[in-house]
């Protein structure tokens, strides 16, 4: 019996008509990479809004490391970190500043904040620039604060909202190798792409979602077998295959 | 105690991105002076530091004596002979105008103002003197402080001012005059030669020149300095960049909602609390560091007086920045978009500036605009500055502005506070 470190049940969310996410339910284990893949407004930032205890859900529970993020969202929130799709750094500081800034945020003081910081800039390949505003960064840079930041206060699970968007294939290349590093350390993951490649290199499993709702989950090894003979068939294939070829929002 | 060092991380962050912002300090800091300058120069027109104000003043005492004996004492006989260090007023006695004539040529403009003794000024102390010799108690004092008559032009501030300055020493030399002869009066064996001594020195204008009546007079001209329009110039734009510094400060709050950072800081442990509270604590801290550079500065280079009581002009100070913290924090949690704050709080900041006085003086305006300014809290910090650092007041005297400037703190964090509790971030 694999231990269960986050569970979504049942969740629902709409803003005024729209259904944002409508019933989605998953659980993801303790030091796994689960994917989440769907097109743009599936609903992937929704459900991570509300897992991160940002977004009240309409209906339905999450528990993280045992804590309902109803009840509990204090104890919930000290194990989570999360890395958002739309950069959240301020921009006129520098990346040490931004970094410490968040780490006493998560609890830690001030030695402890200075020191994971100076971790996490080497993590990142980013210790030369540790002085230097956000706002003269390049794209790939502020992508890869935006993660440094996430993992400020050692988080037990992480939320990566598209982590890798807009940044090219070097960057993208030293993020995996972190994320490999970190999940061979045992930590536990959510991890949203379009990038199909990424997500089959990466997840254990994925699920599929669509429209708000959950349309197929599992390893992409068995999802490519159910349509086909799994070598010969991409996550790209699966992914077209049920979500169909129309254009999204 | 984790919720204070998360307020206080809160509004460390915010102050330095205030102070690395180049544009905010620009604008909020360097860019006041500008105007100050500006203003400074064009009120105090030209060449006002090294001329003496000169002043009128006139007797309707037809009997003559006592008045007359005064102005003769305090009129100016011989310019040549004034110190030229100190800025005492040239002093001119209208002999050549009656009453009526001068009044209407202040109306006219073509005489700035000036102090009038009353009708009835020297039989007023005549009685006061017999009373005493007949050794009755009097009842009361002559008040003349209600009696001296100050007719000015209101748009002369310095003559306002400084006229107000002389019949306030005239005033206080008068009353000085009538405690000692009183209690003269009540101690000597034969209280009447002490008595006809003093009016001896009277008749003979002798007490005025004897008492520290010049210097006096030169100490409260020169406490208020009439001539340095800097003393409500500064005060004024205080008033105005600190709340708009502060307002922006909210609208800032609005942008951090939607550049997600706010976000990020409540998926970590940071309770919402926290971050009203640091938030107000960042803008409070903001408002300090400009009004101690408004303070130093105004000193240094604009050579300001605060006035006899400073602590007054420090506690109003605080209480401005305190209530513009509060009405950012409000400007905050009512409005949703970054542009909305914005311009909500730029045409606030412009449109409450002038109203409550910060472009020009409340005490020069008609009294109907006095009175409405009274709904800006601006007009209360301008008029508890005005009242310190224009018309010397102590610092009883402006405890209803800092009253006031409490009250529209409370009420702004009250409307921020109950709207935060309601509001979720979508
Ligand atoms: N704050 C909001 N207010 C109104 N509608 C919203 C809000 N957030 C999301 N939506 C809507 O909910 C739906 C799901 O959006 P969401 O951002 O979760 O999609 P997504 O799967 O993350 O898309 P993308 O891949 O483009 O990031 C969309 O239709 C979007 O317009
Ligand atoms: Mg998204």
């Amino acid at each position: 019996m694999p231990d269960e470190f986050l569970i979504a049940k049942e969740l629902h969310k709409s803003f005024s008509e729209i259904k944002a996410v409508n019933g989605v339910s998953f659980s993801i284990n303790r030091g796994e990479i689960f994917g989440l893949l769907g097109p743009n407004g599936a609903g992937k930032t929704t459900t991570i809004r509300m897992l991160a205890t940002v977004l009240q859900p309409d209906s339905g529970e999450v528990t993280i490391g045992g804590y309902s993020t109803h009840q509990n969202a204090p104890k919930a929130r000290s194990l989570i970190g999360v890395c958002p799709q739309d950069l959240a750094l301020y921009e006129e500081l520098s990346a040490i500043d931004n970094l410490v800034f968040f780490g006493r945020m998560s609890g830690l003081d001030g030695k402890e904040a200075k020191e994971q910081a100076d971790i996490n800039l080497r993590l990142m390949g980013l210790e030369d620039r540790a002085k230097g505003k956000i706002a003269k960064f390049s794209g790939g840079m502020k992508r890869r604060i935006n993660l440094a930041v996430a993992l400020m206060g050692t988080p037990e699970m992480l939320f990566l909202d598209e982590p890798t968007v807009g940044i090219d294939p070097q960057s993208r290349n030293s993020i995996y190798e972190v994320i490999e590093n970190l999940r061979d350390k045992g930590m536990t993951i959510l991890y949203t792409t379009h990038y199909m490649e990424e997500a089959s290199r990466l997840c254990k499993r994925v699920a599929i979602i669509d429209g708000g709702q959950m349309i197929a989950m599992d390893t992409p090894t068995a999802l490519k077998s159910q349509i086909g003979d799994p070598d010969k068939i991409t996550l790209e294939d699966v992914f077209l295959h049920y979500t169909g070829r129309s254009l999204r929002d | 105690m984790k919720n204070l060092t998360h307020i206080w991380f809160i509004a460390l962050k915010d102050l330095k991105l205030f102070v690395t912002d180049k544009t905010a300090m620009f604008f909020f800091v360097a860019f006041p002076f500008l105007f100050i300058l500006l203003f400074n120069t064009m009120m105090s027109g030209i060449g006002a530091e090294d001329e003496r104000i000169t002043l009128h003043v006139l007797t309707r005492d037809d009997s003559g004596t006592y008045s007359q004996m005064l102005l003769e004492a305090y009129e100016t006989t011989e310019e040549s002979k004034l110190d030229p260090d100190d800025h005492s007023p040239i002093i001119i006695w209208l002999k050549d105008i009656d009453y009526a004539t001068a009044k209407q040529q202040v109306e006219d403009k073509t005489l700035s103002g000036f102090v009038a003794f009353p009708k009835g000024f020297s039989a007023d102390i005549e009685t006061f003197k017999n009373e005493i010799l007949a050794g009755e108690k009097p009842l009361h004092f002559i008040n003349l402080d209600s009696q001296l008559e100050v007719i000015v032009d209101p748009d002369n501030t310095d003559q306002q001012i400084a006229l107000n300055g002389v019949a306030n020493i005239i005033a206080t030399q008068m009353n000085a005059m009538q405690a000692t002869m009183k209690s003269t009066a009540l101690l000597a064996d034969d209280p009447t030669d002490a008595i006809n001594t003093f009016f001896q020195q009277l008749n003979t204008g002798q007490w005025a020149k004897d008492l520290p009546s010049v210097n006096y007079q030169t100490t409260i001209v020169g406490d208020v300095e009439a001539g340095n329009p800097a003393n409500y110039v500064i005060p004024g734009y205080l008033v105005m960049f600190t709340f708009f510094a502060a307002l922006q400060g909210g609208a800032q709050i609005v942008q951090q909602r939607q550049n997600n950072t706010l976000e990020r800081m409540l998926t970590s442990s940071v309770s919402k609390e926290a971050i009203l509270g640091g938030t107000f604590l960042g803008i409070f801290l903001r408002g300090l560091l400009q009004i101690t550079i408004f303070w130093t500065l105004g000193s240094l280079v604009f050579n300001i007086d605060l006035g006899i009581a400073p602590a007054a002009v420090i506690i109003i100070s605080v209480l401005m920045v305190l209530m513009s913290s509060a009405c950012a924090l409000m400007l905050a949690t009512l409005i949703k978009t970054e542009r909305a704050a914005d311009g909500i709080a730029t045409l606030t900041a412009l449109l409450l500036a002038p109203l409550g006085g910060c472009w020009w003086p409340l005490f020069i305006t008609p009294k109907w605009m006095q009175f409405i300014a009274k709904i800006t809290p601006h007009a209360w910090a301008n008029n508890g500055f005005n009242k310190l650092m224009v018309f010397g007041a102590d610092f009883s005297s402006v405890v209803p502005e800092m009253i006031a400037l409490l009250c529209f703190a409370i009420g702004f964090g009250t409307i921020a506070v109950l709207r935060f509790r309601t509001s979720s971030i979508q």
